[in-house]
């Protein structure tokens, strides 16, 4: 029996800022999930199943879904919560709506790391005997990533940071990542050094925000979306735990993930219109996008110009990352350049990957192909 | 673009809070027999039987094909540099022990970072009193004329650490939004406790929130719930447990404020406590005492729940 198609027929999120300090987490959901159906015509009563993502470790307490039910509208729902991005969410609910067993999904994920410490975070990810004693944690991994990146491929620290001075650009220009300024390469390169040879600016910026997508069934999605966004491919992999084992210069599970998805896609090549990616620094920005297919190795920074593909329009995650609802927020912004694609400048583009990742020097990866 | 009204001028600062958990680590034998090794200098690892692979230091599982039989090995304290970058924790490098096939991270000690290059032989640098714990190795140092050492059977391995002790704790500094930020404003500066109505009029939700839980629709006006009400469940607490607040014995109860339509929960107390199970049950009426002194701001400034004599309503 062929799966039934899903698309995606909504999304919202709040601006995702660097501190929500007027908000608490229920603040910010309850925003979302309010909003997401604007348009549509469903409710809540249509809503099958309620799917989030978050960190228990990043909230501050145990379980912490349990005290966001009301916000999530998860009363008396199906609800479940995954302990990844919210791109695995997605993912989950997805695959039980193509399965038959469900019409419409709510998928929900959110993050306020200014209420704690993401380098904390990351830390109590790391192994506790052999590594976190001796300090290596996220922005150890990140660092050696970028020694290697920079020596295999003679990219230069000022090409980095360009690519991100590129990247907060576009996010200050689309409205969604309140910006006070935007860092050029000198301010890049000037700030606090982080993991040699990142600095600080290199580093992908931990911001606070909610973001809700809507998921239906294809009867549903042609009834309710103006143009549904229907998700053709999903695949996702996890790396070794241990970050000094993993085969060093790439992004192996990346890799896998975008294998998978394209295969179910049908896609032979990876030509997407639109791309929308995660990473932890200005260095796995680039080894993403090589490890989809999008470059050959080492040259992720062709993308960067005016090419075919237009890649992280949103800024993507450097200037905001919302841990955890990162890659959701790249599944959002995918299909609302699909949707909307003049808002973007974008002519009439009709496909697109979405792409989230989580762990310590990003160990996992989902990667979603999309078309209109 | 959706942002959300701050509806309500928050002056209270964040609620900082600290999450402090101990914990009873088990290594397993690899890494519980690595550690017991560590106070006589010797460096183990893993020898997989189905390939011959090794690791260094020892893992239960072969990081490349899972196999789970192995023999462990003494290795050298030599090897190469295969990465290293510079954060606030000091030099970490990915070093290959001479003989494994894997690397790991670790401290690189007497050198800086531009002395550095990917390939530097090395050699582990032992502390003082070295202890049951990987930085019984100090760090790893520059040795360009080290040997290359080799991988050997481990002659009368140590008895394994069972448990290695450990603490996390996490600092968090938590919004209140403007719903808590009301609530919390109004019990520091009034001590007034307040809630909303639900969406269709009826009672009070406390703590108050944007959003009726049940029917997801805006919450209506706020309103002043009383300071007495009803035990809706109780308990005498005995036990005790990591971050209690109190020492036992006191009594947990979920208390319906009158007008309000949700269980608020804290402490009763100032009664005889021999007598608690038969002077505190659901359905007893109590009245909140404040506390003196400096108002913080929190459910800490009522300082407990009282009995209210001959108002139980089953009586």
């Amino acid at each position: 029996m062929p799966a039934n198609r899903v698309a995606v027929i909504s999304s919202t999120q709040t601006e995702l800022r660097g501190n929500w300090s007027g908000a608490q987490h229920i603040d910010l959901i309850a925003a979302v999930v309010t909003d997401v159906f604007k348009g549509t015509g469903l409710t809540l009563d249509d809503v099958d199943f309620v799917f989030d993502s978050g960190s228990d470790v990043l909230d501050g307490r145990s379980i912490s879904n349990c005290g966001f039910l009301g916000a999530m509208g998860a009363h008396h729902k199906e609800e479940s919560r995954i302990e990844e991005d919210g791109l695995w969410a997605a993912l989950y609910g997805v695959t039980k709506i193509a399965s038959g067993a469900a019409n419409v999904g709510l998928i929900i994920a959110y993050s306020k790391p200014s209420e704690s410490d993401p380098n904390a975070f990351y830390k109590s990810q790391v192994e506790p005997f052999y590594q976190r004693p001796v300090g290596f944690d996220h922005r150890a991994a990140s660092g050696i990533q970028a020694q290697r990146y920079l020596a295999d491929h003679g990219v230069s620290e000022k090409q980095l940071a360009g690519l991100v001075s590129n990247r907060w650009a576009s996010a200050s220009a689309g409205r969604r990542v309140p910006l006070d300024a935007v860092p050029d390469e000198r301010e890049v390169l000037a700030s606090p050094s982080v993991a040699r040879p990142l600095t600080q600016l290199m580093m992908s910026r931990p911001t606070d925000g909610a973001v809700a997508i809507l998921i239906a069934s294809e009867d549903i999605a042609r009834r309710t979306a103006k143009t549904p966004v229907w998700i053709t491919g999903m695949g996702m992999s996890g790396d070794r735990h241990s970050f000094a084992t993993r085969k060093a210069g790439t992004l192996e599970a990346c890799e896998a993930a975008a294998t998978s998805a394209f295969k179910q896609a049908g896609w032979s090549k990876p030509t997407p219109a639109v791309a929308e990616t995660s990473a932890s620094s200005a260095v796995t920005e680039l080894m993403v996008l090589e490890a989809i297919g999008l470059a050959r190795p080492g040259k992720g920074l062709d993308l960067t110009g005016d090419g075919k593909i237009a890649v992280n329009k949103s800024g993507g995650s450097l200037p905001a990352d919302p841990i955890m609802a990162t890659g959701l927020v790249r599944l959002a912004e995918a299909s609302r350049q699909l949707v909307y694609p003049a808002e973007y400048g974008l002519k009439s583009p009709t496909t697109a990957i979405a792409h989230g990742a989580g762990g310590v020097g990003m160990q996992t990866h989902c990667v979603f192909t999309l078309e209109v | 673009m959706l942002s959300i009204p701050d509806t309500y001028p928050i002056d209270l600062k964040p609620f900082p809070s600290d999450l402090s958990m101990p914990y009873t680590l088990t290594p397993g034998r690899a890494a519980g027999i690595f550690l017991a090794e560590i106070g006589n200098k010797r460096i183990v690892g893993s020898r997989f039987r189905d390939g011959g692979t090794v690791a260094v230091p020892a893992q239960d599982f072969c990081p490349k094909t899972g196999d789970s039989e192995f023999d462990l090995v003494e290795a050298p304290s030599t090897g190469t540099l295969n990465a290293f970058t510079e954060t606030e924790a000091g030099i970490i490098g990915l070093i290959r022990i001479d003989g494994s096939d894997f690397d790991f991270p670790h401290q690189i000690v007497d050198a800086g970072y531009d002395d550095l290059t990917v390939g530097d032989r090395v050699e582990a640098v032992w502390g003082e009193g070295a202890g049951e714990s990987i930085l019984g190795i100090k760090g790893f140092k520059p040795s360009p004329k080290a040997p290359v050492g080799s991988i050997k059977p481990l002659e009368n391995p140590a008895k394994q650490v069972e448990v290695v002790p450990y603490r996390m704790d996490l600092h968090y500094e938590h919004a209140f939004g403007p719903y808590y930020g009301r609530l919390f404003d109004e019990i520091k500066t009034n001590r007034r406790i307040m809630g909303v109505r639900t969406s269709n009029g009826e009672g009070a939700l406390l703590p108050p929130r944007e959003l009726d839980d049940i029917t997801h629709k805006k919450t209506g006006t706020w309103v002043e719930v009383k300071q007495t009400g009803t035990v809706r469940a109780c308990s005498v607490i005995h036990l005790q447990f990591i971050g209690q607040k109190q020492p036992p014995p006191y009594i947990y109860a979920e208390i319906i404020l009158d007008g309000a339509l949700t269980r608020l929960i804290h402490n009763i107390s100032g009664i005889d406590m021999s007598r608690a199970k038969e002077l505190v049950k659901p359905g007893t009426r109590v009245r909140a005492v404040w506390r003196d002194g400096e108002p913080t701001g929190s459910l800490a400034d009522i300082s407990h729940f009282e009995v209210i004599g001959g108002e139980d309503e089953r009586s």
